[in-house]
């Protein structure tokens, strides 16, 4: 049995206690309308009741629309619904607003002749005056229209670099919708407190041909003023020392894309909506995880409202609970099960499945190791991107789509790189509130730096070139190339050719990195019934750390959270690791020869099992302190989900749209560009549509 | 040796106590050994229970297992560790080229705690006396501007560049895989061939950031 251990005690006796009662929402007479065959599916943590019926629930709130999740989607949907004059509630599982995007790089994609494409291809600042930067690309690079997007989403031709085709798969309906609402899109959010840098390059798998990707930012001032623009310098982060309550991430340097003292990362993005949303009177329920959407009847009828349960955090030191940044605007209910009426729609924006070892095994059986969990783990907590939202609209009867297409994309699912921490993606530092439950920020390395080390499994084995283990496919997206797939480079690329996808430019272009898959195969170590890969280890020495010059000190690392070790010989270490980590399940009984092994090679200059050599130095591992940091793969992007169509309605196994019910972001599926743009698209369509949605009588 | 003060005394009619598993450790061993020169490679011995090791001997054996130097750890601890107990000891490489493996063993002790042998082995690679000089400049392509500190290897000859960014390794006549590396840079990387003192240039790109969107 795998074993887990809940850090956040309080968190699991309140999600224990949560069983929902009938007798909390069941009226006389109403049991019978319950019906026997009603399906119910796991969400992770919750007892499930069965499902609610919809005539006997005793709603405690209700709004016009009901958004769950405050994140990429949600907020623009709130906002967007609020200037359509209707009442909006949003609940969020977390103590704090921004879902995942608070923690991003904040690079936004959209396209088509959207609003900054246009303010670059003129050479016009922002009217705030902060984007002095030159535009960085060509005028032609710019300029193109909604139909040119279009075919660029849905280009069947396009190759990637592993042989996979990110745009063949996309549902179509869904991306004429987002092309044509990419220039609203993006002049919503610059209305609402968004400001945004020059156009630099796109996504991955945001399209070949042109290009459409920004990122947001404040421009760093005394004080933390988003009508201003500005954040303090505290707010933002001190490198290598803080993040904040603000801002869990470092904001990097924006002087190349805005100008110097631009602070950039998706706290500007994700403060700025919630700003505005607070501003234009959107209704909060924090710590409020989403278990059921109520439908009239389950498979058919109108979506109604939602159930949902209390789900606070609590710091772990101070026993407190965690609080968000700003409160104007939050209802802070503490009863364990409130039902909330949604009188025209609900929209699902509660983020994806990364976090749910149970569902993203569906994808890949490797993934149902629990050790690994998706970035944003601390920030979001163990109920985020749990997959609730897709869950919940599969039981009431929407269709999936794009159920195959985290398999083309090669950030889904990979080794960022930072040793001795949980979440290798995010590089929080102290200072914000939930640093203590990861306790390091990662000792973050680059390719090159791998030569210093050697990876192996949980039995202490080495398992593939280390210098190729943080490779992968980056995701096909203009600029086209080789080197993304395409046979033509830049501007020549060309829409819906076969030669983009002949056998020869495969052949010619394949460079699928292996190394992902290597650390999840099983191994000795691995046991009946789920045969777990476990966790993977770098191994060094003091005298690579003082080569390559490593800060291996706290809050890089914790000598306290287990995943982080020293010790004086490799034996003692490989007995840290094991008494220590809390999913190292088997005694790493190779370290010590794997070690020894290693040096030899080293002393002839060759590597006979992992061919390293040809690319950069081999060093002995030998100078104590021995040190082990843990490698993790991280599950970071979301695809397949909620199948949408173009108004973002939830759609049934019937091909019909569910009444009422809309979704976007990484609850939907259908598509597959990574980032933020996506779901904010989705989320502006949503909320326009939503807001036109009768009034229910329920 | 001294025992920790914790241990137990071994008394006639008690149960035989279980030898604590002893460890050697070696480091700074040169990675190119000049036929016949002397060179000094650390030791450390630890137990794993943490007894203070202080004055515990040692031998150093060839590739042949001849005992070819002893030592005592002082009662210094390695820094970072918590019981590694060290010596440095000076060695005499052999007179024919070559890749040998020796080791340092420590004999099993019982004074008061019993103690199991240990031992390690480790490579030893002997070379000839370097003929040439391989005069290394490395910069930063995008600025030219020289890179100190940065490391060269043409295996197994080892050298780190000046503040000038310019180093001299000292090499045998042959092919070799020069690289040079820096923090942040990817690793330089091309073939030479050495038939004389020669220059060569390594222009280094710094590592581009990968992003996290």
């Amino acid at each position: 049995m795998a074993k887990k251990r809940d850090g956040q005690q309080n968190d699991r006796k309140l999600r224990d206690g949560k069983a929902v009662s009938r007798r909390d929402f069941v009226k006389k007479g109403a049991a019978a309308g319950v019906g026997a065959g009603a399906a119910v599916l796991s969400t992770s943590g919750t007892a499930l009741a069965q499902v609610s019926p919809a005539d006997a629930v005793k709603w405690h709130y209700e709004a016009d629309i009901v958004v769950i999740g405050a994140g990429c989607t949600g907020l623009p949907a709130a906002i967007r619904a609020r200037d359509l004059g209707v009442s909006v509630i949003v609940v969020d599982q977390n103590f704090d607003i921004g879902g995942k995007m608070l923690h991003s790089g904040g690079q936004v994609s959209f396209g088509g002749g959207d609003p900054l494409q246009l303010r670059d291809i003129r050479g016009e600042r922002d009217p705030e005056g902060f984007v002095t930067a030159p535009r960085l690309h060509t005028v032609e690079e710019l300029t193109e229209d909604p139909d040119f997007l279009f075919r660029d989403h849905t280009d069947w031709s396009v190759m990637d670099t592993a042989a996979q085709a990110p745009y063949r798969y996309n549902e179509r309906d869904l991306h004429r919708a987002y092309a044509d609402n990419c220039s609203a899109a993006r002049a919503f959010l610059m209305a609402n407190y968004v400001r945004f840098g020059r156009i630099s390059g796109t996504h991955g798998n945001g399209g070949m041909s042109r290009a459409r990707r920004a990122v947001t930012f404040l421009m760093e001032g005394a004080t933390t003023d988003i009508k201003r623009g500005t954040v303090s310098r505290q707010d933002a982060g001190i490198r290598g020392v803080s993040s904040s309550h603000f801002a869990p991430r470092f904001m990097e340097d924006g002087a190349k894309v805005a100008s110097p003292g631009a602070r950039i990362n998706g706290a500007a993005l994700s403060r700025g909506l919630e700003f505005a949303a607070r501003e234009k009177g959107v209704r909060f329920i924090l710590n409020r995880h989403m278990d059921e959407i109520v439908r009239e009847q389950q498979f058919s009828g109108r979506v109604v409202g939602i159930r949902a349960s209390y789900s606070p955090r609590f710091d772990p030191a101070t026993g407190a609970r965690l609080e968000s940044l700003w409160q104007n605007g939050n209802i802070d209910d503490r009863t364990e099960t409130i039902y909330i009426r949604a009188r025209k729609a609900i929209v699902i924006g509660a983020g994806g499945h990364g976090a749910n070892p149970q569902f993203r095994s569906m994808f890949y059986p490797a993934w149902r190791e629990p050790a690994f969990v998706s970035s944003g783990w601390a920030l979001l907590g163990p109920r985020g991107q749990d997959a609730s939202g897709i869950i919940a609209g599969m039981r009431v009867g929407a269709n999936l789509a794009g159920m195959q297409q985290n398999l083309s994309y090669g950030s889904t699912f990979h080794f960022p790189g930072t040793l001795a921490t949980r979440d290798p993606y995010t590089d929080m530092l102290p200072g914000h509130p939930t640093f203590s439950m990861r306790g390091s920020t990662g000792i973050p390395l680059g390719t090159d730096s791998f030569q210093h080390l050697i990876v192996v499994n949980q039995v202490g084995k080495r398992f593939f070139n280390e210098l190729l283990v943080t490779t992968r496919e980056g995701g096909a997206a203009f600029p086209a190339g080789p080197g993304k797939g395409q046979p033509k480079s830049g501007l020549d690329h060309v829409q819906l050719d076969w030669r983009n996808a002949s056998v020869a430019n495969v052949r010619a272009t394949y460079a699928e990195p292996s190394s992902i898959h290597a650390a999840l195969a099983m191994n000795e170590g691995s046991k009946a019934p789920d045969f777990l890969s476990g966790p993977v280890w770098a191994i060094f020495d003091r005298a690579a750390v003082e080569r390559d010059k490593w800060n291996i000190n706290p809050p890089f690392t914790s000598p306290t959270n287990g995943f982080f070790f020293s010790a004086d010989t490799i034996e003692e270490l490989a007995a840290k690791i094991q008494k220590g980590h809390e999913f190292q399940r088997v005694p790493l009984a190779y370290l010590a020869e794997t070690v020894a092994r290693w040096n030899s090679y080293v002393d002839s200059n060759r590597d006979p099992e992992f061919g390293r050599g040809p690319d950069a130095p081999m060093h002995r591992i030998e100078k104590p302190p021995f040190y082990a940091a843990s490698l993790y793969p991280v599950w970071h992007d979301s695809y397949g989900g909620l199948r949408i169509n173009g108004r973002a309605q939830v759609i049934d196994m019937q091909g019909e749209p569910i009444p009422g019910l809309y979704a976007g972001g990484e609850s939907s599926g259908g598509g597959n560009q990574h980032g933020l743009g996506r779901a904010l698209v989705h989320g502006y369509i949503a909320g326009s549509n939503a807001a036109g949605e009768p009034t229910g009588t329920r | 040796m001294a025992s920790d003060g914790a241990a137990d005394a071994v008394d006639a009619g008690a149960e035989a106590i279980q030898a604590h598993t002893t460890s050697l450790v070696a480091w700074d061993i040169p990675s190119a050994i000049v036929a016949g020169d002397r060179f000094r490679i650390a030791v450390g011995i630890k137990c794993a229970n943490e007894c203070n090791l202080t004055n515990g001997a040692f031998g150093i054996y060839d590739h042949e297992g001849a005992q070819v130097a002893t030592g005592t750890v002082s009662g210094d601890r390695w820094p970072g560790t918590t019981g590694l107990y060290v010596a440095e000891v000076e060695l005499v490489a052999p007179a024919k080229e070559g890749l040998y493996t020796w080791s340092a063993k420590t004999p099993a002790l019982d004074v008061g705690v019993p103690h199991a042998e240990g031992a390690v082995s480790f490579g030893v690679r002997i070379v000839s006396p370097p003929e040439y000089v391989v005069t290394v400049e490395t910069v930063d392509r995008a600025s030219q501007a020289p890179l100190a500190g940065a490391r060269v290897v043409m295996h197994p000859y080892k050298a780190v560049t000046d503040e000038r960014g310019v180093a001299r390794v000292r090499v045998a006549k042959g092919a070799y895989r020069l690289f040079v590396s820096q923090t942040r840079y990817l690793t330089f990387g091309v073939p030479v061939e050495v038939t004389r003192d020669m220059t060569t240039r390594a222009e280094l790109d710094v590592e581009p950031v990968r992003e996290r969107n």
